[in-house]
C-alpha cells in the first residue's frame, strides 16, 4: 500500500508535468471537430430554405404587412427591378442570408473565435467563443455580432456542436435573392446549431432559426454543406464590384451594356436626371 | 522518519509515476496537433501607426515623393494618372468602384487587419476585403490556377535566432491579375501582372506591439526590386467594424468614365466639362 509521502511525490510529479504540458500546449485543437477544408452548400445558394422552391415556394411565415412587401417586391423583380434585395450594388447580404452558401466557405476554428470565411465581397464572420457577453454598445452591421458556445453533446470529451446567437443588425437585408424581407426594425435574432453529420464527416449541418418581427413565428431551416475532397482547394476570389453591370443612381437601378453604356432595367424607365452636367443644359 | 523499505517502494513508485507522467506528456504531444507556442504571438488588431498615411513607402510622401523606380514608360503613365486625378478623374487607380487593392497595396492596411496563425495557413483578415491565405504547408505554386488581385501566397516560418520558436514569416506571392497600383495616386504596376511580392514579417525586437513587414516588389514597371518596410501597431483592446465599400459609395463608373452622386442622388460630373453619359438606350431623354 502506498504511503502518503509517495502519493504526495506522485502528485507533485503529475502536477509539474501537467503544468508544463498546459504551458507548452496552449490549446488542443483535437478538442474541436475537424471543420477544415472548403465547404459548398447543398441545394443551391439562391434559397433560404434549400428544401423548398425559390420565392413564394419558400412559404416564409411572413406577417400580412411583410407578405405584402414581399409580393410587391416580386412584381418589381418581374419587370426588371431589384425589389427588396439590395445586394446588386455589392452590399454584403448579411445574416442570415450569408448561411445560404453563395460562396465557398471555410471555418477557421481557434479557441476564442471561429472565423467563417466566405469567398464573396467581404462576408467573413467572427463567432466569438471566448465566453464574452453581449457588449453594451455595438455598431449594427449586416453580419451582426455573433457569440458562440462549443458543446460536447455526446459527452465524449470532444466538442461536436457550435451553438451561435447573432444580434445587432442593420439593414437592408433579405433572406434570399427573391427578396423575402426581414423587418426594417432590424431586431433580428439568428440562432444556429452547426455540427458534422455523425455518419458522414464531410457533411456539415447548420440548423438556422430566425426570429424577426417580419415573421409570425421563428423560422427554422436546415442547411447542409459538403466538404470538397481536395484538401488544397482552389479559393476563388469573388469581387462583386469587378465587372458589376448594375448601376444605382439615386433610387433607380440601371444596367451597363457590353460596350459600357447605361441602359434601362425595365420598360419605359426614365433616364437619369443630368441637370448637373453643363452640356445637358444646352 | 521513513522506513528504508518504504523509501525504496516510494522511489520505485515515483520512477513509475515519472514514467507515467512522461507518457501522459508524450500522449499529449501526439494528441495535440497544434503547438501555438512555436509561433510568435501576432494576436490582436493591427493598424497603421499614428501619423502614417496611405502611401506605399511610409517614409516618403504620396505620389512623386515616393520616388518609385519606374521605367520611363510607366513613369509617363504615372504622370498621366496624376494629371487626370488633378482634373477630378481617377487616373490609374481603380479602387473607386470598390474592387480590392490587391497585392501588395492591401498590406498598407488602410483599415485594421488580423493575423490568424495555424500550422498550415496564416490568414490575414481585413476589415473590408476577403482574407489572404499564406500557405505554410510546404506546397509549391500551382501551375494553372486562376490569377487574382490578392495572388497566391506561400510562406515559410523561420527561427532566425535559434531559440526554438519561429519568429519570422517569409512569404512569396505570385499569380496576380490587375488592375493594381501601389497607392491611391495611381502609382502603376505593369499590365503584364508578372508581379512577384516577397515579404518578411516579424515583430520588432524592441517592441512586440510593432509588426514589421519588409516588402519587396519585383515588377516589370520597375527598373529594380523596390523594398519598403511597413510598420503596424498592435491594439489589444479593439472592436471590429463592418466595412462595406459599396455602402454609400458616391463614385459611379459608367463605361470608362467615373462620375459622382450628389447628396440628393443625382449624377454629377467628376471633372470640369465632363460629358454626361450616353443615354441612347433610353426612350425618354
Amino acid at each position: 500500500m502506498l504511503d502518503r509521502n509517495a502519493i504526495a511525490f506522485v502528485a507533485m510529479v503529475l502536477a509539474v508535468s501537467s503544468a508544463s504540458v498546459a504551458d507548452a500546449w496552449a490549446w488542443d485543437d483535437t478538442l474541436y471537430p475537424d471543420l477544415k477544408g472548403q465547404w459548398r452548400v447543398i441545394g443551391g445558394p439562391m434559397r433560404f430554405d434549400p428544401g423548398k422552391p425559390w420565392g413564394p415556394g419558400q412559404e416564409a411565415p411572413l406577417t400580412p404587412e411583410y407578405q405584402a412587401i414581399f409580393e410587391a417586391n416580386l412584381k418589381a423583380q418581374a419587370v426588371g427591378g431589384q425589389g427588396t434585395t439590395p445586394t446588386y450594388t455589392c452590399l454584403s447580404p448579411g445574416m442570415p442570408r450569408v448561411t445560404n452558401g453563395y460562396g465557398q466557405i471555410e471555418f477557421v476554428v481557434t479557441p476564442d473565435t471561429t472565423h467563417v470565411l466566405v469567398q464573396h465581397i467581404h462576408d467573413d464572420r467572427r463567432i466569438f467563443t471566448d465566453g464574452r457577453t453581449w457588449p453594451a454598445n455595438v455598431e449594427p452591421s449586416f453580419l451582426g455580432y455573433s457569440i458562440g458556445k462549443w458543446v460536447d453533446s455526446d459527452r465524449d470529451g470532444r466538442y461536436d456542436q457550435l451553438e451561435v446567437e447573432t444580434r445587432h443588425f442593420k439593414g437592408p437585408r433579405a433572406f434570399d435573392s427573391s427578396g423575402i424581407p426581414l423587418h426594417n426594425d432590424n431586431q433580428t435574432v439568428v440562432k444556429e446549431r452547426i455540427f458534422l453529420d455523425k455518419s458522414d464527416r464531410d457533411l456539415l449541418h447548420n440548423q438556422v432559426t430566425v426570429t424577426d418581427n417580419a415573421l409570425t413565428r421563428p423560422w427554422t431551416v436546415s442547411k447542409r454543406y459538403r466538404r470538397e475532397p481536395d484538401r488544397q482547394p482552389f479559393w476563388r476570389e469573388v469581387n462583386c464590384a469587378e465587372n458589376n453591370n448594375h448601376v444605382e443612381i439615386g433610387k433607380e437601378n440601371y444596367m451597363l451594356s457590353a460596350d459600357g453604356l447605361l441602359m434601362p432595367t425595365r420598360k419605359d424607365q426614365p433616364a437619369p436626371d443630368l441637370r448637373y452636367f453643363v452640356q445637358s443644359k444646352k | 522518519m521513513l522506513h528504508p523499505s518504504t523509501i525504496t517502494r516510494s522511489l520505485a513508485f515515483a520512477s513509475m509515476a515519472v514514467g507515467a507522467a512522461l507518457a501522459v506528456a508524450l500522449a499529449a504531444t501526439t494528441a495535440q496537433a497544434f503547438d501555438e507556442t512555436k509561433y510568435p504571438d501576432w494576436s490582436g488588431q493591427w493598424r497603421r501607426p499614428p501619423g502614417v498615411s496611405i502611401q506605399w513607402d511610409p517614409t516618403k510622401p504620396l505620389g512623386r515623393g515616393q520616388q518609385a523606380p519606374l521605367t520611363a514608360e510607366y513613369q509617363a503613365l504615372f504622370e498621366a494618372s496624376l494629371a487626370d486625378q488633378a482634373q477630378g478623374g481617377q487616373g490609374e487607380d481603380a479602387r473607386f468602384t470598390c474592387i480590392p487593392p490587391g497585392m501588395p497595396r492591401i498590406m498598407t492596411i488602410v483599415w485594421p487587419a488580423e493575423l490568424v496563425i495555424l500550422p498550415k495557413v496564416t490568414y490575414v483578415n481585413f476589415e473590408n476585403h476577403m482574407p489572404r491565405r499564406i500557405y505554410t504547408d510546404g506546397r509549391s505554386f500551382p501551375t494553372d490556377e486562376e490569377p487574382s488581385l490578392m495572388g497566391y501566397s506561400i510562406g515559410q516560418w523561420l527561427d532566425t535566432d535559434g531559440d526554438g520558436r519561429y519568429d519570422t514569416l517569409e512569404v512569396e506571392t505570385r499569380n496576380l491579375k490587375g488592375p493594381r497600383t501601389f497607392e491611391t495616386t495611381g502609382l502603376p504596376m505593369h499590365k503584364d501582372n508578372k508581379t512577384i511580392v516577397k515579404e518578411r514579417i516579424t515583430l520588432d525586437k524592441s517592441n512586440p506591439d510593432i509588426l514589421l513587414d519588409e516588402i519587396t516588389t519585383i515588377d516589370n514597371a520597375l527598373t529594380r526590386p523596390w523594398t519598403v518596410i511597413k510598420k503596424y501597431r498592435r491594439y489589444r483592446d479593439f472592436i471590429w467594424v463592418e466595412n462595406n465599400c459599396a455602402e454609400g459609395n458616391a463614385h459611379v463608373g459608367i463605361g470608362k468614365e467615373n462620375y459622382m452622386l450628389s447628396a440628393d442622388g443625382l449624377l454629377m460630373p467628376a471633372r470640369k466639362n465632363q460629358a454626361p453619359p450616353d443615354l441612347r438606350f433610353f426612350q425618354q431623354r
